[in-house]
């Protein structure tokens, strides 16, 4: 694995262990009730309301770097659970169904207060509802209503103009369907959401991401990347978990501090960069090393991936006058920027000019369905603007099909063949 | 009349979108849909017709070039094949429901190819986003919804939509629902007709023109009732909803017979009417979010129908073709209710519009020997 650059890096991993050591400590020492929900939902309200929220996703991938996914998912396969059904989602529940079939990460998740998911994909509500059996506890569920018209340039419009972004009628469904949560939230707590409080931290999300948004820059504008895309994405999502709050905030900062420094003072992630690559899709959680793989041979840097970019266009809401109104606007819509056609594919393009991008590398996750949609688009648009493309067939926590040596041979081929030449 | 009855009903399942394509006149009048999750009853209301785009065994070489594979099924390959060749060209609209992923990406990816200039000529493109949570706002955004559709497809049609157009249609519906539950009935304990033969039949339902369709599926019940009972294993088809009758020949080769299928172009796609209320927007929306049967209907919900389907089977087939993402999720559950009710079971993995595979035909051996060999009471 190589080696950290930043101190923020740590300091994230090392939040992180300590805030899940704390939670364990909170629900089985002191009682206190906890959350687990997919990435998606709104995690201010679960924080404001004092019930700490452990992502689905994030529990999934520290699995899967911990090299424990291969047990868990054999053991669900052995229960007739198809192989083609999708893992990333679902990993969590089978370190849940199947506990004895492989080693949790730090103990492993104490049983949550609450399940709360939002139906995206068609397989959400039946994981978490095995899932919330396999706890024995209740599952609140966020429908989702689907967006009929997609203006284009959609992250001209999130920040100012969410209003146009997301159809009325969708709005105001989701924002009830926030209430209801809200007012679940409250009966567990047994303490009453202050919606000043909600406007403030969701002002509080915005200065965060604004945070975000001027790093995102630096490493656009920088002759070489200053920082790794691994180390991106560990900041980022540390602090996405926890954002709004002080920690998360004053991480931010941190982390873009250490990078303008780096910037300042010429320092590159990897001195010989000549090629900067791309990367489409969710992380690759069981082989990051992959990363790093193209450094020495081609000079080849992973300098982008959506998620350092995706918390400024994706979170950012100005006029809080309405603040449940601001987050069911960022709620409706949320991951659909980075799948449907067309939105997907021209972010992906302008992304890609921003941080003058030489190849892009695209998952291919075959059984995470509804995310594998949407890249036929994708991988057209990067293609039509210059930027070859790279298809990975890969599943992001499941390593039982991955062959690292021959995916990495792939791409040296494709690099050489593609893009030196 | 039976044998004349058969085979329209059998013409009307098979031809309407085949033969899209080859007189607009014709076309103009009809509305192509990709799963009966729509209101069938707002089509003809508005006084246009109701044509499925289901799987089938044909090639799909131009929808190949533009859906990734493994994750669209043959039904929506087949329209989007037909969308790039022309053929759906002068029909009035295609309405894709919300009733899985690949339905409300077919939609999305449709008006991108049309954007991008790909699918040269194709007509509006509208999408029927149905919620089938069971609360208040879910009802009400529904109800909202099929409004909006109603809206829409009477003005394509050019034409008002009265709330009293909209009544008519739903009691006519109802008339050959009625005569589709008479037909379905014929299978259950003792079958007068082969699964394959039937769910053509059953399937119409959908196509027809209401009325037509009753006088033609109450005839072919009265030719059929006094048929002799088939002999043969009795195996209900379930997971996820098969489009067509060719994995019912592929079971019933091997000597069984199909009683029933957890799909709405089988018996339980009629098994329960429309309620005829004040509102008949809500009554539709309130029908189809908890009748459809597809990859978004709750679990519990699936599993009630399911429970109320198994009746005198003897043997399970479950459908898992490569591109489902939910309803394996439901194997747990279906497992442990088939060894309850102590009914054994297999999975199929081919795609149900080609027929079996020679390793599901071999599944589907193995099962039919380990059933039991006549039906016992079982409990609920």
């Amino acid at each position: 694995m190589a080696e950290k650059q930043l101190q923020s890096t740590l300091a994230a991993a090392a939040f992180q262990k300590q805030w899940f050591g704390d939670l364990r400590r909170r629900v089985f020492d002191e009682r206190q009730p906890y959350a687990l929900i997919q990435a998606d939902v709104p995690f201010e309200l679960f924080d404001l309301l004092e019930i700490p929220a452990v992502s689905n996703q994030w529990w999934s991938s520290l699995v899967a770097a911990k090299r424990q996914a291969p047990a868990f998912l054999a053991a669900m396969s052995a229960d007739g659970i198809p192989d083609q059904l999708c893992r990333y989602c679902s990993l969590g529940l089978a370190t849940t169904r199947y506990p004895n079939a492989g080693e949790a990460p730090w103990g492993g998740l104490p049983a949550p207060r609450m399940l709360c998911a939002r139906l995206t994909c068609d397989c959400i509500h039946r994981v978490f509802s095995l899932w919330a059996d396999a706890f024995g506890t209740e599952l609140f569920e966020i429908e989702h209503p689907a967006a009929t018209e997609l203006p284009p340039r959609w992250w001209e419009l999130t920040r100012n103009r969410w209003r146009e972004l997301i159809e009325p009628h969708r709005l105001e469904f989701v924002a009830a369907t926030l209430e209801h949560l809200i007012e679940r939230l409250e009966s567990i707590s047994e303490r009453r959401l202050d919606r000043a409080q909600l406007r403030e931290r969701l002002a509080r999300v915005n200065r965060q991401e604004e945070i975000f948004d001027a790093t995102r820059q630096l490493i656009a504008a920088a002759p070489a990347t200053p920082v790794r895309m691994t180390e991106q994405i560990a900041n980022v999502m540390a602090t996405q978990w926890v954002r709004g709050t002080d920690w998360a905030v004053a991480h931010a900062q941190h982390f873009h501090d250490e990078v303008r420094a780096r910037v300042d003072s010429g320092v590159a992630a990897y001195d010989n960069e000549k090629l900067r690559l791309m990367w489409v899709g969710a992380g690759l959680w069981h082989d990051t090393d992959f990363y790093t793989a193209f450094e020495d041979s081609h000079g080849a840097v992973f300098v982008w991936s959506m998620y350092l970019a995706f918390g400024p266009d994706g979170y950012i809401r100005y006029g809080l006058e309405d603040p449940l109104a601001a987050l069911a606007s960022r709620t409706a819509s949320f991951n659909e920027f980075l799948h449907n056609p067309p939105w997907a594919a021209e972010w992906t393009v302008a992304q890609a000019l921003e941080h003058r991008i030489d190849a892009a590398l695209v998952l291919h996750p075959k059984s995470m369905k509804p995310s594998a949609t949407g890249r036929i688009f994708i991988e057209s648009a990067l293609e039509q603007a210059g930027i070859p493309v790279l298809a990975v067939e890969a599943d992001v926590v499941d390593a039982r099909a991955w062959d690292p040596v021959a995916a990495r041979k792939t791409v040296a081929t494709f690099l050489d063949q593609r893009v030196l030449q | 009349m039976s044998a004349g009855a058969i085979d329209e009903l059998r013409a009307e399942f098979d031809d309407p979108f085949r033969k899209l394509g080859r007189d607009a006149a014709r076309d103009r009048g009809m509305v192509v849909m990709s799963w009966p999750s729509v209101p069938v009853e707002l089509v003809r209301a508005a006084g246009l017709l109701p044509v499925f785009a289901r799987g089938r065994n044909t090639p799909t070489p131009a929808a190949d070039r533009v859906l990734e594979p493994g994750l669209f099924p043959n039904r929506l390959r087949q329209l989007v094949e037909a969308a790039l060749t022309e053929r759906l060209v002068n029909v009035a609209a295609i309405v894709l429901p919300r009733s899985s992923d690949p339905d409300y990406k077919c939609f999305l990816y449709l008006r991108e190819l049309a954007r991008r200039g790909i699918a040269a000529a194709l007509p509006p493109v509208l999408l029927f986003d149905l919620l089938h949570s069971d609360d208040q706002d879910a009802r009400a955004y529904n109800a909202d919804r099929t409004r909006d559709l109603a809206a829409r497809l009477a003005d394509l049609a050019g034409r008002q939509l009265r709330a009293d157009d909209v009544r008519s249609a739903i009691v006519s519906a109802n008339r050959a629902r009625a005569a589709a539950r008479r037909l379905h009935s014929l299978r259950n304990d003792s079958p007068r007709i082969a699964g394959a033969d039937v769910l053509p039949l059953l399937g119409a339902v959908w196509q027809v023109e209401p009325e037509r369709y009753a006088a033609l599926a109450n005839a072919t019940a009265d030719a059929l009732a006094p048929r002799v009972p088939l002999e043969g294993r009795r195996v209900l088809v379930a997971g996820v909803p098969v489009d067509t009758p060719v994995m019912h020949a592929a079971i019933e080769a091997e000597g069984a017979v199909v009683v029933a299928e957890l799909s709405p172009f089988g018996g339980c796609g009629t098994s329960v009417d429309v309620e005829t209320t004040d509102d008949p927007f809500a009554a539709l929306a309130g029908h189809y979010a908890t009748e459809s049967i597809d990859a978004r209907l709750p679990v519990n919900a699936l599993m009630r129908k399911l429970d109320a389907l198994l009746g005198t089977a003897q043997a399970v087939v479950l459908s898992q073709p490569e591109e489902d993402a939910s309803f394996g999720w439901d194997y747990p559950r279906v497992r442990e209710l088939l060894a309850r009710r102590s009914i054994p079971h297999t999975v199929l993995s081919g795609d149900p519009a080609f027929g079996a595979t020679a390793a599901d035909r071999q599944r589907v051996r193995s099962l039919l020997g380990s059933a039991p060999a006549r039906p016992e009471i079982r409990g609920g």
